[in-house]
């Protein structure tokens, strides 16, 4: 019944509307404006490269190309490490002035970047094909597009663009591409032990935290919290401000019940906002008095994205609704919504969860359709299956 | 070489499709009062920095000092990049004293705005055009209020610009609206109520030789209350429909400092009495002045077209009601203390000299200015 209704228009609006009513009422309590009475006191720390004085650069970059590329370069790669999304925007506006008739293929690799950050994927993907046509060699255009379409949940897509990506470029990344999307394909352990297998000596740091980061999730997913744990400290190791590995460890933390564990590991990383939802959980576990404020601090900014009408943070939003609120239909409805812009594991959870507490199971079915087609394989989901099943036959 | 080069390009954007900041917003609070917007514009202070400049001295962090120091930067920024405008002409943009609000992504400069426009709007076009030549991922969040209904709107990016239809208030929600400003203006300009409680406050009395001896009967006590009263408010609700309808225009320069002189003369007269018998003559002929007082607040306010005889009815109304409510609140106790030593010899000396002090005070003020 449920999914008939959120397939026809209305349905789709009103949960819309149920899930920004649920966000809007919760951030209510917002702090109030004033005056700080030091003239001394620090409001706000700019980060590097998002300063005015950049302006001047960023005016020689609407007559040189070359600047444009290299000043585009730099803005997504802050984003990339930070997740800062305002320097996507001024990528955005930096690009934009070279997309007109004939974008070159730089360009247009670039682009789709920045869509793809956006989770506009299907834009994203369009950009790829141009830029593909006009220079079929570009490794970083099929390494986004395995991106994106694994993030899809198209995993033979995603295979295929690693197998092209390998004509371009190193063994190790091919074969990282290939493996960890076939982790996601009903060859988990075999995946895990060739990635494992990969000499990481000669890697750039870079590349090892990608690495890391894989096996660790894999680890997590295979039930080998020990391994997943090396992974993720390693990891951190070579990217001590990457923000996803921290996240993916946190829920790793969370699932054992080491709260304490999280907020040491996420201190002062309150300002991001998927990193602020697992210190709210871990707060709520320990029945931290910091709870009021990171939970109000969550809801405006989701109800912020909510009126933006962008779904970047579906995901953390469910789980805001569902874990932190305890409102599990509007968390359903959340998800159900994110379910149709991204398939990953977490998608998958998510929506699992929240339709188990809504008493809803069927609005779960697309998900438990998409773990049967690709056997994808992970204990968190194995459980989740089992209970759902004796749910069904009751 | 080539290798290493390409392969740190390349994992630049490696896989991991989740954003951890939220993105940049604008929040646009408005209020649609009489002809005027008021509400306020909140700007992360990060957003501040790309669109003027505002860490000084380049030490990548921005203080206080360093936000206050540059309003006149943030004000010219505002005026080139936000336009509110109502069908027929532009409204003009001011701007109050910076304060500071926190929200999750950090600390957002908060700019009281009112938009002051020459007509009651029926639309409303706002041009949010704040950021973007910097990012144009910035959205302003708009959250604009008229009488009670809220719209909400997205501006900015590809479309900056957007109108909004004001609904015309239902004629009871205009009637609500002028009948409390009438009500709120009697109470907090308090110069009308002493005008009113020095007419007042010897009229419980009887003023017999050189003395002032207690009424001795409720009944001509009230009906001396009334007369006051009454004559006031004919007298001002002529004047204030004649200033309402333009038919007669008084600068409220003069006005101002002729209220603040009838509050004087007012107050004297129970000093050293003059008028004993039918002071309802001095609340009527000052009663005309303090009428073109009212007006200038509907001025400031505006009529709405099709309903300007029914707020102007809802104002003298709520006028009306609150200074009965003051009347009544202190008339009964000025009734029951009549006969004490502290009315007769406190209030009524010292209360008059202090009214007609700070009457005086205002008179100088007034004049000057």
């Amino acid at each position: 019944m449920v999914s008939h209704c959120f397939s026809s228009k209305i349905g789709k609006a009103l949960s819309h509307c149920l899930v920004l009513c649920a966000l809007l009422l919760s951030a209510v309590a917002v702090a109030k404006p004033y005056q700080p009475s030091n003239d001394q006191q620090v409001l706000a720390v700019i980060p590097a490269n998002a300063r005015h004085t950049e302006k001047a650069a960023r005016d020689l970059a609407r007559q040189r190309i070359d600047v444009a590329l290299r000043l585009v370069n730099g803005y997504i790669n802050q984003a990339r490490s930070t997740g800062d999304l305002r320097f996507l925007g001024y990528a955005d506006a930096v690009l934009d002035p070279w997309l007109g008739d004939k974008p070159s293929a730089d360009a247009l690799v670039l682009h789709a970047t920045i869509l793809q950050s956006r989770h506009e994927f299907a834009a994203a993907l369009q950009a790829l094909d141009q830029a593909l046509a006009l220079r079929a060699d570009d490794p970083q255009a099929w390494l986004t597009r395995a991106t994106i379409q694994r993030v899809l949940g198209n995993y033979d897509a995603a295979l295929s663009a690693c197998t092209q990506l390998g004509k371009h470029a190193s063994a190790d990344i091919a074969e990282l591409c290939t493996q960890s999307v076939r982790g996601l394909m009903g060859e988990l352990p075999a995946a895990y032990a060739r990635i494992s297998a990969l000499s990481s000596q000669a890697m750039p740091a870079a590349l090892r935290a990608w690495r890391d980061s894989e096996l660790g999730e894999m680890a997590v997913r295979l039930g080998q919290d020990d391994q997943a744990e090396h992974w993720f400290t390693n990891g951190l190791h070579f990217a001590p401000n990457d923000f996803y590995i921290k996240a993916a460890y946190a829920d790793m933390l969370l699932r054992q019940h080491r709260a304490a564990d999280v907020l040491k590991l996420l201190e002062g990383q309150e300002s991001i906002e998927p990193l602020l939802l697992r210190i709210a959980i871990a707060q709520q576990q320990l029945h931290h008095p910091g709870l009021a404020t990171s939970r109000a601090r969550l809801a405006a900014a989701f109800a912020a994205e909510a009126q933006r009408g962008e779904g970047i943070h579906g995901r953390e939003q469910a789980r805001f609704l569902l874990e932190v609120q305890a409102q599990p239909q509007a968390a359903l409805n959340a998800a159900v919504q994110n379910w149709q812009v991204q398939h990953e594991t977490d998608d998958v959870l998510v929506l699992m969860r929240a339709a188990e507490a809504a008493h809803k199971l069927s609005s779960a079915q697309p998900a438990h359709d998409f773990v049967n087609v690709h056997a994808l394989q992970d204990v968190r989901i194995g459980t989740l299956t089992a209970r759902t099943a004796i749910g069904m036959t009751k | 070489m080539k290798y290493l080069r390409w392969c740190t390009v390349l994992l630049l954007f490696v896989l991991h499709s989740a954003s951890a900041h939220i993105a940049s917003n604008g929040f646009l609070n408005l209020q649609v009062e009489g002809r005027t917007l008021s509400g306020a514009l909140e700007l992360a202070l990060r957003d501040g920095e790309m669109a003027v400049g505002l860490d000084s001295n380049g030490d990548g962090q921005i203080t206080w000092r360093e936000l206050r120091d540059h309003q006149p930067q943030l004000d010219a920024y505002l005026q080139s990049h936000l336009s509110i405008a109502t069908a027929a002409l532009p409204c003009k943009l001011n701007t109050q004293s910076l304060q500071v609000n926190e929200r999750v992504d950090g600390n957002y400069l908060w700019l009281p705005i009112t938009a002051t426009c020459n007509e009651r709007p029926d639309q409303i076009r706002i041009d949010y055009r704040l950021l973007d030549e910097v990012d144009p991922s910035h959205r302003g969040l708009l959250t604009l209020t008229a009488w009670g209904g809220v719209q909400t709107a997205v501006l900015g990016g590809k479309q900056p610009m957007r109108q909004f239809a004001i609904d015309q208030p239902m004629r009871w929600q205009v009637f609500k609206e002028y009948l409390s400003t009438g009500v709120w203006h009697i109470w907090s300009g308090i110069d009308h109520l002493l005008f009113l409680v020095s007419l007042l406050l010897p009229a419980v009395l009887l003023r017999t030789g050189k003395q002032w001896q207690p009424a001795p009967l409720a009944k001509p006590a009230f009906i001396n209350i009334v007369k006051v009263v009454s004559a006031f408010t004919v007298a001002h609700s002529i004047t204030l429909s004649l200033a309402a309808f333009d038919v007669i225009r008084v600068p409220s320069r003069l006005t101002e400092s002729v209220i603040a002189a009838s509050i004087i003369v007012a107050a004297l007269n129970n000093l050293y009495p003059q008028v004993t018998e039918g002071r309802w003559r001095i609340a009527f002929l000052f009663g005309l002045l303090h009428g073109f007082g009212f007006a200038s607040v509907l001025t400031d306010m505006g009529l709405p077209n099709g309903a300007r005889l029914l707020s102007l009815l809802a104002f003298n109304l709520g006028v009306e009601a609150g200074q009965l409510a003051v009347v009544f609140a202190v008339m009964p106790l000025a009734y029951v203390l009549r006969a004490t030593r502290f009315y007769r010899r406190g209030v009524m000396p010292w209360g008059s000299s202090a009214i007609a002090m700070l009457a005086l005070v205002w008179l100088v003020q007034r004049a000057m200015v």
